[in-house]
């Protein structure tokens, strides 16, 4: 027991806590999460086209295509969002103009961009054949779209190739302002002109050559950073890789630390390029490539807050300790909607040792069952993105589209993991009982 | 007393401080308190705040949350796990007052 609390606070804690604060690491969490009130409103347009009513669906069906176009803008466009979150705050996090940095790093990322000439390509294709009517329309056609970006590569696709060229980006603005390679205008000038001057330099550095590797040595960076990637991705799916962020998230929740926004900070950029390929892949009627990903956590692990304590909390409510009462009384309602701090803290389940094998390991049973469902199809993959304060029955039907077997899932997972805590529950309520018989009331008393 | 607290979200730190504003009250002083997530900590503190708290599960980025403090000669503290919970208001308004008279 000592063994695995003090591996957990010796070896797991500092790098995890140490990563997740650095520099470019925090740019990148903070740049995504800049795009989630777009996500989230994009996604509700999303849960409406799934609604699982069949004469709904029939009234709906000539119009789904314009219904989630919000969500084709959000999530469908995430590198954008992303890119300009993480050039600004990266900037100013070396307290450089932030929107310098933006734009900087919306310009790099576009430039990696290849707009295809629709009208070249149809002609092309049409070229010396004889389509008659149908070939002038094509041609027609082309000509009137001009030059036109893939969507698709403006999504989670090249999500990775906009955080690295976002902080590349702003890596040279940072040089540049450091050796002062700016163009400096005399003191008379408006404010905004000096600031556009003064990215000339930065900008006449990071397009050209983000211009030269793509479009003359033809280097496709989504392409290639998709490949090395991959392996990370697929690993994701797989049943050791979907259980690693369930283990380390309660670890470091035991240890006091907020689990899910240190895991999150290296995690979140894969697990939103695993919603977004989700959710494009299930309107286009194929089944989900990434089986594993933080919805998963979110609706069928953690529910109630890390650790799965929703059951824990109801079991306190109940108890014989007084103390444990009180703690369960203020904890139920902020834990229906996840949040489950009071417990953590209060119980506390933070380095108890008779809490711990429940709390870090038994969520590894149910991650197990979750990945289980997923592997062979017995649960809708989720595939939406909600809100994760919801309760997290709904939040599992609503992020798989209305799946009922994801609220059975979910229900059964919690009376799965509270059967788990009742031992070393019971354990601990009769210490804690037989504490407060033994003392006079008093809150000191109650640390451990 | 202004009281700043900081969580991950801005949302389990709510909680603990309407516990130190109700403790704070009940001590006959006047309470204006606040909770923000771990964005918008560093905009916030310049705002006349007294002390800032550091729940304990962001306790990890205290180093830049301190960073903050200072440039707006702030008192920044960790708090101590045991109070942070709706029943730890009295305890929490130690650990500020303490860190505030300093």
């Amino acid at each position: 027991m000592n063994f695995v609390m003090t591996f957990i606070e010796k070896v797991l804690m500092p790098p995890m806590t140490k990563i997740s604060t650095q520099r470019h690491i925090m740019a990148v969490r903070d740049g995504i999460v800049a795009s989630m009130p777009f996500v989230i409103v994009g996604s509700v347009f999303l849960i409406a086209i799934a609604l699982p009513f069949d004469a709904w669906k029939e009234f709906i069906k000539p119009y789904a295509q314009t219904i989630i176009l919000p969500y084709r803008i959000s999530l469908g466009l995430i590198s954008l969002y992303v890119a300009f979150g993480i050039g600004y705050n990266l900037a100013k996090s070396y307290k450089i103009d932030p929107l310098a940095g933006g734009i900087m790093a919306f310009g790099a990322f576009m430039m990696t961009q290849l707009p295809v000439n629709v009208g070249a390509e149809i002609s092309k294709i049409v070229g010396d054949n004889k389509l008659g009517v149908v070939g002038e329309n094509l041609t027609a056609f082309g000509d009137k779209m001009g030059l036109a970006f893939p969507l698709e590569r403006l999504g989670a696709h090249d999500m990775f190739v906009a955080i690295i060229v976002s902080i590349i980006a702003v890596e040279v603005l940072r040089f540049c302002r450091e050796r002062n390679l700016t163009i400096k205008m005399p003191d008379g000038v408006p404010e905004s002109i000096a600031r556009s001057f003064a990215l000339l330099v930065p900008v006449g550095i990071v397009i050209p050559i983000i211009w030269f590797f793509r479009h003359i040595v033809n280097i496709d960076f989504g392409v290639i950073i998709m490949l090395l990637f991959k392996p990370l991705v697929v690993a994701g799916s797989t049943y050791i890789g979907a259980l690693v962020p369930v283990f380390l998230i309660d670890a470091l929740w035991f240890c006091g630390i907020h689990g899910d926004s240190v895991v999150g900070s290296v995690a979140r950029p894969l697990w939103t390029m695993m919603i977004e390929q989700n959710g494009a892949a299930v309107l286009k009627g194929l089944p989900a490539p990434h089986l594993f990903p933080e919805q998963c956590l979110q609706w069928f692990v953690w529910i109630g807050g890390s650790g799965c304590t929703l059951g824990l909390v109801v079991m306190m409510m109940f108890s014989k300790s007084t103390y444990l009462r009180d703690i369960g009384k203020v904890s139920i309602v902020p834990g229906i909607f996840n949040i489950n701090e009071p417990v953590t803290f209060g119980l506390p389940i933070m380095y108890n040792p008779i809490m711990m094998l429940p709390f870090v390991f038994g969520p590894l049973v149910i991650g197990t069952t979750t990945w289980v469902c997923m592997k062979f199809g017995l649960v809708q993959v989720p595939y939406i993105l909600v809100a994760w304060t919801l309760p997290a029955p709904i939040g599992a039907l609503l992020s798989t589209g209305f799946d009922w077997r994801a609220l059975v899932l979910s229900m059964f997972n919690l009376c799965l993991m509270t059967a788990i805590y009742y031992p070393f529950f019971k354990a601990y309520e009769r210490k804690l009982v037989a504490d407060e018989k033994a003392a006079a009331t008093s809150t000191e008393h109650y640390q451990l | 007393m202004k009281i700043l607290m900081v969580c991950a979200g801005g949302m389990s730190s709510a909680m603990v401080i309407r516990a130190i504003e109700q403790e704070g009250v009940k001590q006959g002083l006047e309470m204006k308190v606040k909770a923000v997530g771990i964005y918008e900590f560093e905009d916030e503190i310049k705002n006349g705040w007294d002390v800032g708290l550091v729940a304990p599960q962001v306790r990890h980025c205290l180093a830049n949350f301190q960073k903050a403090g200072n440039e707006a000669n702030v008192p920044v503290i960790a708090m101590s796990p045991q109070c942070y919970t709706p029943l730890g208001g009295a305890r929490a308004l130690a650990e500020a007052k303490a860190a505030a008279a300093k």
